[in-house]
């Protein structure tokens, strides 16, 4: 039997604007199990990204439950919801959010050093890292010597470089050209294909359909999954 | 994850390196201004005592001031007295002392002298450069000898040995003239607090007072302590026991000891003091330090969600940004430290002291400057800490 990795019950966040609430995710309850691919699609503001940074554990939510990797992220404090992160999911953003000071190396290096590994290993696991995405040889620059496509290939690098259990890709390809769009979904197929579970936010119909498993949101609610 | 932010720090400081200097300025002001006066102090206090010592420290000089009273107290017979009555007290030189001319074959000097028994150039660490003392007999027999100070020396005798000629003193309104035979020349000998040796002449005690002066009231009495008395216990007691006799306003004492324990009790307040006003500007200096760090934490909004997102606890954050404002406090504490030492030099140097470094005064600067990035850093890393993930990340 497949083990669940991300699962939603009746998961609500309001926010409280001025005097009434918004519900940017109004009961969702939803279940992935590890290995999945799964796509997420839907307008703007359709909840997406609060969905993603609920999992994420970025954010908590208003009510219900979140259990990722079986475990339950409810009551969790920030130190708590930061290891959680840190050890078990993997982040990459349509604006890449690299460190533009550091090199790429370092950049890969980061969670590593939040994870408490020793200098030398978080070397050798991020040149590993870097490797996979095809960068081994841009190691030493810098985000703004890297190209898009680059520069979201070391943010992969940097989202698997701690092996978690999820990898939560929000809109990817959004800043990034159809053909290289392509390219960094063929990625995240590969790194599937190894076993990771990913969740893929996208607009792009073309990509969204690329996936098994869709799943489609709408005024904080799933209007329909596949 | 220490050295990380170590060099983290180092690498912000170095991104905006203007900004940096600027909000250094007022730790490097502070601390280099805290370092420069308490080193300052140190010198002062070793150079007002180091001079005070030459005139040695185990010495106490009673000068009487007499009145109708108590001017028949203040004769010879006394300096026993004062002798027994403080066990700490070794022997009592008594010294005459007047003013008069002093006539070579080749030149004429109106000079101090001295009348003495001939304990005292040893009590008094005098050294002869030419010729010896007289002997105790040589006192007792009121010979017509004199020991000369090395400038009056030059000064008679510009252009020859001194020892074994003749000079005539002139005293009194009358014109008295005296011969004596130069038997010694003193070494140079820095002037103390009370007497200018160099320019003083020395004659043996009872031929002062049976040949040039018929008087018995001693001008001076030398006191020399026995090994291991504290010299200004010493003293106070012997205040208490003349004040006993004559009065408070009958004498004065003056033992160096107990100078350099008032000089070095107000030079060392002094600075202390200076040294608070000094570290207001350390204060001042911190709330720049806080002010940088807080645009420090606004500008990197964005960085710190990304770390946030990575998997960085709100502590290691907040640990980040600590780090970073000690560094820079530390560096700044460090420039200080190079800039006050730097400043005392130049002072010293000026003032013609030896400088005399206090490293309580480093480690003060440097526990001081890491005091300031703990405490005006805190505030900005805590906010730094407590930033929303989400919000953070979105920042532009």
């Amino acid at each position: 039997m497949a083990k669940s990795i991300i699962y939603l019950d009746n998961v609500k966040r309001y926010y409280l604007v001025g005097d009434y609430f918004v519900k940017a995710l109004d009961g969702v309850s939803l279940n992935i199990n590890e290995g999945e691919f799964t796509s997420i699609m839907g307008p703007s503001g359709s909840g997406k990204s609060t969905m993603m940074n609920l999992i994420g554990c970025l954010d908590t939510a208003t009510s219900g439950i979140i259990k990722i990797d079986g475990e339950s992220t409810n009551g969790m404090n920030e130190t708590e919801l930061a290891y959680i992160r840190n050890k078990k999911v993997g982040f990459i953003f349509q604006q890449f959010n690299l460190l533009g000071k550091q090199s790429a190396l370092k950049n890969v290096e980061t969670p590593l050093l939040y994870g408490g590994i020793s200098p030398k290993l978080r070397k050798e696991m991020a040149m590993e890292a870097l490797d996979v995405v095809g960068l081994a040889d841009r190691m030493k620059h810098r985000p703004n010597e890297l190209s898009g496509g680059q520069k979201q290939r070391v943010a992969i690098a940097r989202a698997i470089v701690s092996n978690p259990s999820i990898l939560l890709a929000d809109e990817p390809t959004g800043a990034l050209d159809t053909k290289t769009g392509h390219q960094i979904m063929e990625l995240f197929e590969t790194l599937n294909a190894q076993g990771r579970t990913v969740i893929f936010v996208t607009h792009d119909l073309s990509l969204g359909n690329r996936c098994r498993r869709q799943i489609h949101l709408r005024d904080g609610k799933i209007l329909g999954a596949i | 994850m220490f050295w990380e932010n170590i060099k983290l720090a180092i690498e912000a400081m170095r991104t905006s390196k203007l900004r940096t200097a600027l909000s250094l300025l007022g730790i490097i002001i502070g601390v280099g201004a805290v370092v420069a006066i308490l080193n300052l102090g140190a010198s002062a206090t070793e150079n007002i005592t180091g001079s005070l010592a030459q005139g040695g420290s185990d010495i106490i000089s009673v000068y009487p001031n007499p009145n109708e009273r108590t001017q028949s107290i203040f004769n010879i017979q006394f300096g026993l007295t004062l002798r027994d009555s403080n066990e700490g007290i070794d022997y009592v030189i008594p010294v005459m002392n007047s003013h008069g001319n002093f006539k070579s074959k080749d030149a004429t000097s109106s000079s101090n002298y001295l009348g003495v028994e001939s304990t005292y150039f040893s009590t008094q660490k005098l050294l002869y450069s030419s010729g010896s003392g007289f002997t105790a007999q040589e006192n007792i027999d009121a010979n017509q000898v004199v020991i000369l100070g090395a400038s009056l020396a030059t000064k008679l005798f510009p252009e020859e040995s001194p020892v074994g000629k003749n000079i005539t003193l002139l005293t009194g309104d009358q014109g008295k003239m005296t011969t004596f035979e130069v038997i010694g020349v003193l070494k140079d000998k820095e002037q103390s607090y009370t007497m200018n040796y160099n320019d003083s002449a020395f004659i043996p005690f009872n031929t002062f007072t049976r040949k040039i002066y018929k008087i018995t009231s001693v001008s001076t009495y030398i006191i020399k302590l026995k090994p291991g008395y504290d010299t200004v216990n010493v003293t106070n007691q012997l205040n208490k026991f003349l004040d006993s006799i004559v009065g408070s306003d009958g004498y004065n004492t003056f033992s160096s000891a107990m100078i350099a324990n008032i000089a070095s009790q107000v030079t060392g307040t002094l600075s202390l003091f200076l040294a608070a006003i000094a570290g207001i500007s350390l204060l001042v200096g911190g709330i720049g330090i806080m002010n940088i760090m807080l645009v420090s934490v606004a500008e990197r909004t964005k960085e710190i969600g990304i770390r946030k997102a990575l998997g960085a606890s709100p502590s290691v954050i907040r640990g980040q940004f600590l780090v970073e404002a000690i560094t820079l406090t530390l560096v700044g504490g460090i420039i200080g430290i190079v800039f006050g030492s730097g400043l005392s030099y130049a002072v010293t140097n000026i003032a013609g002291w030896t400088l005399k470094l206090s490293y309580t005064s480093f480690a003060i600067a440097v526990g001081f400057s890491m005091f300031v990035g703990i405490f005006f850093g805190w505030y900005p890393a805590k906010t730094a800490s407590k930033l929303d993930p989400i919000e953070a990340l979105n920042y532009e």
